[in-house]
């Protein structure tokens, strides 16, 4: 699963630089939840496009597709099989 | 002197000169924390902040975020089946996380897009039209009508709406360009420029100023530059405390929750600013012959309505008959709706100036902060809002007192929130309709903010980040310049150093 271990390091990332030291687990609420704000999506969106090949503006965006590391994984799983 | 407290002084000017020889430190002070350590107190150095930290080139990066988060918010399904001229998607609460309810955006809308028509726009430049909600009600009122937005998404879909309206779209242009890029309009060539709830996106004062510079050498004689939805650095600390407290479980101690609040604050990532920031432009730019600043007409109740306001730039208009006039302060006798309601009738040719006016419609979150102010840390916000519960109703609504003119009492109503006071209270002139000639404000000479006012115009969005690691890196410089017993065991950032005479 180094894939959703990228992705947990790098959303951990995301948190610290905001000063948020409270635990992460992969159901956690990230967007929803306010633990991170809007603009922080836009660099997990980033990292998905440079990482993972995500384009956007063909599978369309939605909050709840990244909103916890599961979510974000599951996308990533989809994306790749090519569904 | 005895030889410990030698050694201590010793020890204290040795830390102290370590932070020092950091090139981010301007100033640094120690205090004892009481068990043999101590806490460094540090004033950042701003050319370390802006260039080696970025703040200074950080506007392209923050620019840039924004114009993804735009152009991701079109992407969402819904994006394409909202109805024309009536895109809300993006536009969510604070407080819920979710969709502002389509009423309260209604209502935001049609003010905003009267306040505008109130200008008589008949040439328009909106800067960032977004997905075109007050273009599609503006431009039918207007010869013609420039929109500008930095979102090839967004413009995508106001394009594709304006196919469906071709009557609109002969009268619009649409140009793709940031804010700062308006260099090519020409001079005296709009008699309107619109810059609504847009200018929280800009990475900093620096970048608004240059917008507005081109939007005011673009504006004609007698036209106005109207900046709307603007968020109050003075209710700043307000809407922090609203939004946490809102989403506090009861059980929550209220150290977590100041913690929470301080955090918020810390981590505005938009650029929050004091009206005395547009008032101070009339000294910059002489085009500008005054300035108002409006609370936001509604009587819907939400983030906009109570933490935002209207400034509008009058360019080059004759104000020689403008209207001074005493305000009596509505502190010393609290005027309910009803009292002001009895002095109109009682005196209807005459002006009633009243300023300090409680806003009811923060009556909430002011005795949330001052509750707040004196509770235990270990108290809860359960509590906190079972005493919120107790409280008293003095303010009066604005849209209470704007209500007014409805009411055949023969009087127009003019509010304003130039005094920037961080109570939020506004001040109201009364005018007798008669006298007030035309749809436009009359030139009132408003309350003026405190000089402090304009010591501290804005915030700094994204400052936690880079407070964050200069604080790391300060704290990795000690730990290698000073022995283990002698690092700081915290350092925190202040804007100042208070120095004990």
């Amino acid at each position: 699963m180094k894939g959703k271990a990228e992705i947990h390091d790098f959303v951990q990332e995301l948190l610290t630089r905001s000063g948020d030291d409270q635990p992460l687990t992969d159901q956690d609420s990230l967007l929803l939840s306010g633990r991170l704000q809007s603009i922080d999506a836009v660099e997990i969106v980033v990292f998905l496009e440079e990482n993972f090949a995500i384009d956007f503006a063909q599978i369309g965006f939605d909050r709840d597709q990244i909103d916890s590391i599961d979510a974000i994984h599951a996308l990533v799983q989809v994306a790749s099989s090519g569904t | 002197m005895p030889t410990n407290e030698a050694q201590a002084k010793n020890r204290r000017v040795v830390i102290e000169n370590v932070l020092h020889m950091h090139p981010g430190v301007r100033e640094a002070a120690l205090v004892d924390d009481g068990s043999g350590g101590f806490v460094a107190f540090v004033v950042p150095d701003d050319s370390y902040m802006d260039e080696a930290l970025g703040r200074g080139t950080a506007g392209s990066t923050v620019l840039g975020k924004w114009q993804k988060t735009f152009d991701l918010s079109q992407l969402n399904k819904e994006a394409g089946a909202a109805p024309v001229g009536f895109n809300t998607i993006g536009w969510n609460s604070s407080y819920t996380r979710s969709a502002i309810p389509l009423g309260d955006m209604r209502e935001w809308v049609e003010n905003t897009v009267g306040d505008i028509l109130q200008l008589r726009p008949r040439v328009v430049c909106e800067v960032g039209c977004g997905t075109g909600m007050l273009l599609m009600q503006v431009a039918p009122c207007c010869d013609r009508y420039v929109a500008v937005d930095f979102s090839p998404v967004v413009l995508d879909r106001l394009r594709a709406q304006l196919r469906t309206v071709p009557a609109i779209a002969e009268r619009v242009e649409v140009l793709e360009r940031k804010a700062g890029d308006l260099e090519g309009l020409d001079e005296n060539s709009f008699d309107t420029v619109v810059v609504n709830s847009v200018v929280q996106f800009f990475p900093n004062v620096a970048y608004l100023t240059k917008v507005l510079e081109s939007a005011i050498s673009a504006v004609k004689p007698g036209g106005h530059v109207f900046i709307g939805d603007v968020r109050s650095l003075p209710l700043l600390q307000a809407f922090g405390t609203s939004v946490e407290l809102f989403q506090a479980a009861d059980e929550l101690s209220v150290g977590e929750l100041r913690d929470r609040i301080r955090r918020r604050v810390d981590r505005e990532p938009e650029l929050v600013l004091s009206p005395a920031y547009f008032l101070s432009l009339k000294h910059k730019f002489p085009k500008i012959s005054r300035v108002d600043i409006r609370p936001l007409r509604g009587h819907a109740d939400n983030e906009m309505t109570r933490f935002r306001y209207s400034a509008i730039l009058h360019i080059d208009h004759d104000d020689s008959a403008h209207i001074d006039g005493e305000f009596l302060d509505w502190t010393e006798r609290k005027w309910g709706l009803d009292e002001i309601r009895s002095m109109l009738k009682q005196h209807p040719n005459q002006r009633i100036g009243l300023k300090g006016i409680r806003n009811a419609r923060l009556e909430e979150d002011l005795a949330a902060m001052a509750i707040l102010d004196g509770a235990d840390a270990a108290d809860t916000a359960g509590k906190l809002r079972q005493r919120l519960e107790q409280g008293a109703d003095e303010g009066i609504h604005p849209q209470a007192l704007l209500d007014l003119e409805a009411e055949s009492l023969g009087f127009k109503v003019f509010l304003s929130l130039a005094a920037s006071r961080s109570d939020g209270s506004y001040d109201a002139c009364l005018i007798p309709a008669k006298e007030q000639k035309g749809t436009t404000s009359p030139a009132i000479n408003w309350p003026e903010p405190a000089a402090s006012a304009f010591a501290h115009f804005a915030n700094v969005p994204g400052q936690a980040r880079m407070r964050s690691e200069l604080t790391d890196q300060l704290m990795a410089h000690c730990n290698q310049h000073l022995p283990q017993d002698s690092v700081p065991r915290k350092i925190i950032l202040v804007d100042m150093l208070e120095r004990n005479a």
